[in-house]
């Protein structure tokens, strides 16, 4: 028999006076695993996050944390009595309490003393190359060493499983991405699991071993990053994973991994597997169509992005979105001519929408 | 902080005239010349004074008082406002406004309410034979002032909740292995510090010149303060001696205030204004019952019921009832103590405290408009510390310090009581501007001005609007507490000019219970009927904008 998973959640519901902010999740985190909740505000991220950290009770179902039970309908134990530590949204750090403090106080509340907590924390904050902020207070504390603090805090608790409530949200770039070095370092040397909640879809594929997309506080879709990348359930589902355009152009026939597409009475093959909620239209990633080719197009706009350069095609079939590394490969208004190496057929916009349908990941 | 110039023109050179001389004139010249009767008639002698048999007694009870009310109603407007924080609490929105209504009944009539309800003779006493002979006397006093203070400490402590103890800081510390407790003491609490410490200077301050609450229940017992002793003494006014004391004793009030004051302004000042609004309110937790909750909501409800609402009944049941010892019963009840009440006498107070309250009101918010932009500049600070001091100058040691600066001219007329208001209540109008004003992104100006307005027309189209709920919430506050006044006005009142609350008090120093209970109930629906639509109207503007 295999260990428990670090968290379990099981029909889920958390009600907001009458409105359910959170319906009926099943969602499971392994040991040692990391699961993004992506969604955009207003999904119920957070509010399933408080309900797991036990900062609300839910109203139907019940969290389990490695195998016991710490929320059911009748019974909710206390945040201090889940093994769990949360790192906040801009920091949550106690205006009256210096760095070290801060860090000191979750290794206070497990009664070792004042001296040796404080060595302790100093340790901790060092760790995160933070140590000479120890006597600063928040104030005194850019967003991201508040965040590090905030880090440091959640480190000391010394919880197995980690819970993320947008952690990043205002942080801006160069901060962001220390950051998130940092807390992938982190969780690889402590193995410990990981609940990270965001809206940001570069953030989730690359930091998460599984992606959980919420939408009006119901599960849309549960898999690894590159199959929620190339596989969304639906058109939000695609538009909310990273970069999408969309050809409306007929799928004439689909086999085993691949398909034939008829782009202005042009029968391309392409990659493709049977899936999706359409046909209707035809998702393009950014990598699945290439500048140079037979079909025809014009460019509509070009963004040099240093890497890479995007470049927006207009095509018979609509407008499509083709990333190449390099410079810029034309101009405004030049005809250019492309191809097309992968599409993932979907609903067409406006389309009746399908009941959400989950895609099980590798447990 | 640069603020945009809002013009330096000949208007703003009115503005700065008329402010400085209406500070000068209500709070500098009438505390000028107390000090000086004071040197002046005790030839020194200050401690000859002070050692008069009684008066030592008086300042005792006065200092002992001041620091029991502290001691016990911070910590219960702490503990209200947290517990209407609770989102689980049955009945949320109805407590967040009960536990304010308090402050619409007069305090002398809330103190005449506990006679009617707990003394000898009064309603617990005749429907279950218990009475509570310590409410006239030190206890009762004690008692009521704390009832009386817990609307201001909560107000204070909640607004500090709101604007420092974000919830995450709380779940930041719940997630780090504290209990419920442990963040309240190492999170909460500390965070609230300077809300607490504001909150205990005010009410030691507040205290320590209340007059009403200790007139009605302490004097009848024999238990003497400094107001009431002051009062006592300017009744007595054509004997020198007790002019003397009465003046003394005044600035003796003053004096401690300020040390009180100050010493908090110097401690908790800097921190206070420091205090920073939370960004990003957190989500409110949804609502699910605890038992606790309930629990919380049965104590909170008989605390109200037992400190207000039966006090009130009981008034009212007196009101009704022809003579002391008829039983309170519907079959006894007559309208013949409120009809006896309502004569041409009573209107005319009433008209002349409406009309007093109105015109303090308007005028106080367009003085505290005027100093809170004034108060951008420099210059502008000094004139808010004159007027601070307006504020905490006892009411009874500003009324002693006008009657010694205008009584000769308008001694005994509304004016002298309309001064007194002016200089008493324009904190109140200016504070909340003010505030509003600090919140004020400079850049929303500035975006006006680069929008191509004109430096008046920024204001009034940017700066206005946002500030019309602070500006009738001072004005409220000042009419609320004008028409409540009787410290000041007791004092100050002459024939012809009686307010409605000193009718109401000398009707109660007469002892005709029937007669003062209807008079006290009359006040307290004469307060509130004006009230309560523009309380109203002032949550609705608030939430609009």
């Amino acid at each position: 028999m295999s260990a428990p998973p670090a968290l379990q959640v099981r029909a889920l519901s958390v009600a907001y006076d009458r409105d359910l902010a959170v319906h009926e999740v099943d969602l499971s985190v392994g040991v040692g695993e990391v699961v993004a909740l992506l969604g955009p505000s207003g999904s119920g991220k957070s509010t399933l996050l408080h309900a797991v950290a036990g900062f609300l009770a839910p109203s139907a179902g019940e969290v389990w944390l490695h195998g016991r039970r710490v929320s059911s309908p009748s019974r909710v134990d206390p945040p201090e009595r889940r093994d769990v530590a949360v790192v906040f949204q801009n920091g949550a750090l106690w205006p009256h309490l210096s760095a070290v403090d801060t860090v000191a106080y979750p290794l206070r509340r497990r009664r070792m003393g004042k001296a040796r907590a404080r060595a302790e924390a100093v340790q901790i904050l060092d760790r995160l190359d933070v140590g000479h902020l120890a006597r600063r207070r928040p104030a005194e504390l850019s967003g991201g060493e508040a965040q590090r603090v905030g880090l440091a805090r959640a480190l000391a608790r010394g919880a197995s499983l980690y819970l993320f409530d947008e952690p990043t949200a205002n942080l801006d770039t160069h901060v962001r991405a220390l950051f998130l070095t940092e807390l992938a370092e982190r969780q690889r040397v402590s193995g410990t699991a990981g609940l990270y909640a965001t809206h940001d879809a570069e953030e989730a594929l690359g930091l998460a071993d599984r992606i959980v997309l919420l939408r009006d506080g119901r599960v849309v879709q549960v898999g690894p990053p590159e199959l929620v990348y190339s596989r969304p359930v639906d058109l939000w589902a695609a538009r909310l994973t990273g970069p999408a355009t969309y050809l409306s152009a007929p799928l004439v026939s689909v086999g085993t991994g691949t398909g034939v597409v008829d782009i202005a009475g042009e029968r391309v093959r392409v990659r493709c597997e049977a899936g999706g909620d359409g046909p209707g239209s035809l998702l393009v990633r950014p990598g699945w169509a290439h500048l140079g080719g037979t079909l025809p197009g014009r460019l509509r706009a070009v963004w040099f992005r240093g890497p890479h350069s995007d470049h927006q095609v207009e095509t018979p079939a609509g407008e499509v979105l083709i990333r190449e590394p390099g410079g810029p490969r034309g101009r405004v208004g030049d005809r250019v001519g492309w191809s097309l190496e992968r599409v993932w057929p979907l609903a067409a916009p406006g389309a009746r929408p399908q009941p959400p349908r989950t895609t099980a990941g590798p447990d | 902080m640069a603020h945009p110039a809002t013009g330096g023109g000949p208007a703003h050179r009115v503005v700065t005239l008329v402010v400085v001389g209406f500070a000068a004139a209500v709070v500098v010249v009438p505390l000028g010349r107390l000090v000086l009767t004071v040197v002046q008639e005790t030839h020194g002698r200050l401690g000859a004074v002070l050692s008069t048999p009684g008066l030592g007694a008086a300042v005792v009870n006065t200092f002992v008082l001041a620091l029991a009310v502290t001691a016990v109603a911070v910590p219960a407007g702490l503990a209200t406002a947290l517990a209407l924080r609770r989102s689980d609490l049955p009945a949320r929105r109805l407590f967040r406004v009960a536990v304010l209504l308090p402050v619409l009944v007069p305090p002398f009539v809330l103190g005449y309410s506990w006679r009617q309800a707990y003394g000898r003779a009064g309603i617990t006493d005749t429907v279950v034979g218990a009475a509570w002979t310590g409410v006239q006397g030190s206890g009762g006093v004690f008692v009521v002032l704390v009832v009386n203070a817990v609307p201001l400490t909560y107000l204070l402590t909640a607004a500090g909740l709101a604007a420092r103890a974000e919830p995450d800081l709380v779940r930041a510390a719940r997630a780090s292995g504290a209990t419920t407790w442990i963040g309240l003491r190492t999170v909460t609490v500390p965070l609230l510090r300077p809300a607490i410490a504001a909150a205990s200077v005010l009410v030691f301050v507040l205290t320590l010149e209340s007059f009403a609450i200790p007139q009605v229940l302490g004097t009848p017992a024999g238990f003497k303060t400094v107001t009431t002793e002051i009062y006592t003494d300017l009744a007595r006014s054509a004997d020198p001696v007790s002019f003397v004391a009465a003046v003394t004793l005044a600035l003796l009030l003053v004096a401690s205030t300020a040390v009180v004051v100050v010493a908090a302004d110097v401690l908790v000042g800097p921190r206070l204004r420091v205090t920073r609004v939370s960004e990003a309110p957190g989500t409110t937790p949804p609502a699910n019952r605890s038992p606790g909750a309930r629990w919380l909501a049965a104590a909170l409800g008989g605390y109200l019921v037992l400190t207000v609402a039966l006090p009130m009944l009981a008034l009212l049941a007196a009101a009704l009832t022809p003579a002391v010892g008829v039983p309170p019963t519907p079959a006894n009840w007559t309208l013949d103590n409120l009809r006896a009440v309502l004569d041409t006498r009573t209107f005319d107070a009433m008209q002349r405290s409406f009309g007093l309250s109105l015109g303090a009101a308007s005028l106080l918010a367009v003085l505290g408009g005027c100093l809170a932009v004034l108060e951008r500049r420099r210059a502008g600070r000094a004139l808010s510390v004159v007027v601070t001091l307006g504020l905490v100058m006892p009411g009874s040691t500003l009324a002693v310090a006008l009657l010694i600066s205008y009584g000769r001219w308008i001694g005994g007329t509304t004016a002298i009581i309309l001064l007194a208001y002016l200089a008493k209540l324009w904190a109140f109008a200016h504070r909340p501007v003010s505030g509003a004003l600090d919140r004020l992104p400079p850049d929303e100006l500035r975006a006006a001005r680069a929008s191509g307005a004109t430096a008046l027309t920024s204001v009034r189209t940017i700066a206005l609007p946002p500030l019309a709920p602070a500006l009738l919430a001072g004005w409220l506050i000042c009419f609320v507490t004008a028409l409540h006044e009787v410290t000041m006005s007791s004092l100050l009142y002459g024939p012809g000019s009686e307010t409605l609350a000193v009718v109401v008090l000398n009707a109660q120093e007469l002892g005709r219970v029937g007669r003062s209970a209807a008079f006290s109930v009359v006040l307290t629906v004469a307060v509130t009927l004006p009230a309560v639509p523009l309380w109203v109207a002032l949550r609705r503007l608030r939430t609009r904008t």
